[in-house]
């Protein structure tokens, strides 16, 4: 403040003394607290450039490789990657992230919106609903993995099965982990079970924040809870939808607690997504550099959706 | 509020999320009554069954205590560095000015997209050949090096509202930036603070891929409950009872802070119910 002040006053007088004094005063507070920003960043950037600059340059480095095991690591270009598009059980796993990332997606947005819409009407009496809905969300992965198997069990203790017989279908009943035409969507239902809170409580504070003189004019002219939302809530609600969108695209891409306690990618892989596929390949089958080049494309897909995101917090960056 | 709520909407909600909760009562039901008791499902109640033996019997049968301590450790450790050293560095990015500040904060706070799949190859074959494996250091660097790309963006965003005024007072006073940082914003910012602190914890403690790979013998809970979860024991009663164990503790910090977590995004967009 007292710097620049004074810098105005010799602008105004002209005085110059080659470079402008502006740059001059920002140059020398520059100079004096680069060494106390150093001492705050430091470990900082240590710990950062150890877990995850070294790692990306690493790993990106590592998928022109062939490691395997213990034989001599040799250079493959892009060996791996023509490799990985040849594989079917790859090509399977793209199909498969793709339903997985987009099927939990849509599910939890899908009932979050509506939920928060409905709860719009009644913020005090559903409070604690909303809680009830986002404790799911609460929950350790690990651990609604679990509760899922006791839901999806093929014996008598299986509540859906159960369920299934208790309506009356039991032609119906089924070992919906153990199949592999089911085990892909009972594990979407389970993932879209703890994913619906967020969605839910950040589409929930969007409506909130229209105008409450917009809602009230509706409901003098009528309108119907459900034309409301049709037509006031859901349109004004959608700065909200697009971070719950992209908060579910990301959780979903990165996805593998849930998936590796509920299927462990099977059965016969059909519920492997690129990011469980690539733990299985470098992890257990040892197989670095090719699980790399699966992980590159985990990233790719990975930027793609985040590409706003990450344009938006740039130019934020001041 | 909207005019009259119409009572349908609350059933319907209502109904909503008492279906959401039936897993939780599941587990928590099974771990109260004998694995025979709920061989045909934790919902007959044909006599009346409740025991603790479960609960009691648990801890011998399965490493929890230890594993538990491990959880604490590792999730505690990481969240009291991550609360220290994420506001020096937010606080150097935002105040002061250094070379080629601009690009390090750029390529720091985007990192938030990498997937956790992306270190563990690198860090496995890195921790491998240091003999880091199944040391806590191995847990403790990645949990703390991946929060920042999100902990310094939210605790920076704070700072934009962080009034300048006080920042350059103390600067006429005498004070150095190290000075300004430790006596005036530090003692102003422990609520981003805490948030950052409840998030780390929470995602600390919750993690399994990290420590399923870089650790051996003292695991935390949740790669517990994965080595013990689909085995073919009808053991039930006793594996709910870990996962309860597992999950009960961030649950709760959950649930106490999600008031905070929804009020924030409230005031944020400047809006009350």
């Amino acid at each position: 403040m007292a710097g620049t002040s004074v810098s105005h006053l010799r602008e105004a007088a002209g005085v110059f003394h080659g470079s402008s004094p502006a740059t001059a005063v920002k140059s020398r507070r520059r100079l004096r607290e680069t060494p106390a920003a150093l001492i705050l960043i430091a470990p900082v950037i240590v710990l950062f450039a150890i877990s995850v600059a070294y790692p990306l340059a690493e790993t990106i480095r590592l998928s022109f490789w062939d490691i395997q095991g213990l034989r001599k690591p040799a250079y493959v270009g892009l060996g791996n990657y023509a490799k990985l598009f040849a594989d079917p059980a790859f090509r399977n796993t793209l199909l498969t992230t793709l339903i997985f990332t987009i099927g939990t997606t849509v599910i939890s947005v899908a009932i979050g919106w509506v939920l928060a819409m409905m709860c719009a009407f009644a913020p005090r009496q559903t409070l604690p609903f909303r809680v009830m809905i986002f404790a799911a969300f609460g929950i350790s992965e690990a651990v609604s993995g679990y509760m899922w198997i006791g839901i999806y069990r093929a014996d008598a203790g299986g509540l859906l099965n159960s369920l299934i017989q208790l309506l009356g279908f039991p032609g119906f009943a089924h070992a919906w982990l153990g199949d592999a035409n089911t085990a892909l969507w009972a594990l979407i239902i389970a993932a879209s079970w703890s994913g619906v809170g967020l969605p839910l409580m950040l589409i929930f504070a969007a409506i909130q924040a229209i105008p409450k003189s917009v809602l009230e004019a509706a409901y003098m002219d009528g309108a119907r809870p459900v034309s409301t939302m049709r037509h006031i809530m859901m349109p004004l609600s959608m700065p909200g939808v697009r971070v719950a969108v992209f908060i579910n695209l990301l959780g979903a891409l990165r996805a593998f607690d849930i998936i590796y306690i509920l299927t462990g990618g099977g059965p016969v892989r059909s519920t492997e997504t690129v990011g469980y596929f690539m733990y299985r390949e470098s992890m257990t089958q040892f197989k670095l550099g090719y699980g790399a080049a699966a992980t590159v494309i985990l990233l790719l897909a990975v930027l793609i959706i985040s590409t706003p995101a990450i344009l938006q917090r740039t130019a934020g960056a001041r | 509020m909207i005019g009259k709520a119409p009572r349908w909407i609350i059933v319907v909600v209502g109904i909503v999320a008492f279906i959401w909760v039936i897993p939780i009562v599941g587990i928590v039901v099974t771990s109260l009554r004998p694995p025979e008791g709920v061989s045909l499902g934790w919902w007959r109640f044909e006599h009346f069954d409740f025991t603790l033996n479960a609960w009691r019997q648990v801890w011998v049968k399965y490493p929890l205590a230890q594993s538990m301590w491990t959880t604490v450790k590792l999730a505690g450790i990481s969240t009291v560095l991550t609360m220290l050293l994420t506001p020096a560095a937010a606080y150097a990015f935002h105040f002061l000015k250094f070379p080629s500040r601009r690009l390090l904060l750029i390529i720091i706070i985007n990192a938030f997209v990498l997937p956790q799949q992306v270190v563990i190859i690198p860090l496995f074959t890195l921790w491998r050949d240091l003999g880091l494996i199944d040391n806590i250091f191995s847990i403790l660097i990645p949990y703390v090096g991946l929060s920042f790309a999100w902990s310094i963006f939210l605790v920076k965003n704070f700072f934009e509202d962080f009034p300048h005024e006080l920042v350059e007072a103390a600067k006429i006073d005498g004070c150095g930036p190290l000075a300004t940082f430790w006596y005036v914003v530090l003692p102003n910012s422990l609520s981003p603070i805490f948030a950052v602190g409840i998030l780390q914890f929470l995602w600390t403690w919750n993690s399994l891929l990290l420590p399923m790979l870089f650790l051996r013998n003292n695991v935390p809970l949740p790669v517990l409950l994965a080595r013990i979860s689909g085995s073919y024991e009808i053991n039930w009663d006793q594996r709910s009872v870990a996962a309860i164990v597992t999950t009960i503790v961030p649950l709760l910090v959950f649930l106490v802070f999600q008031r905070q977590f929804a009020a924030g995004s409230q005031t944020r967009t400047g809006a009350k119910e």
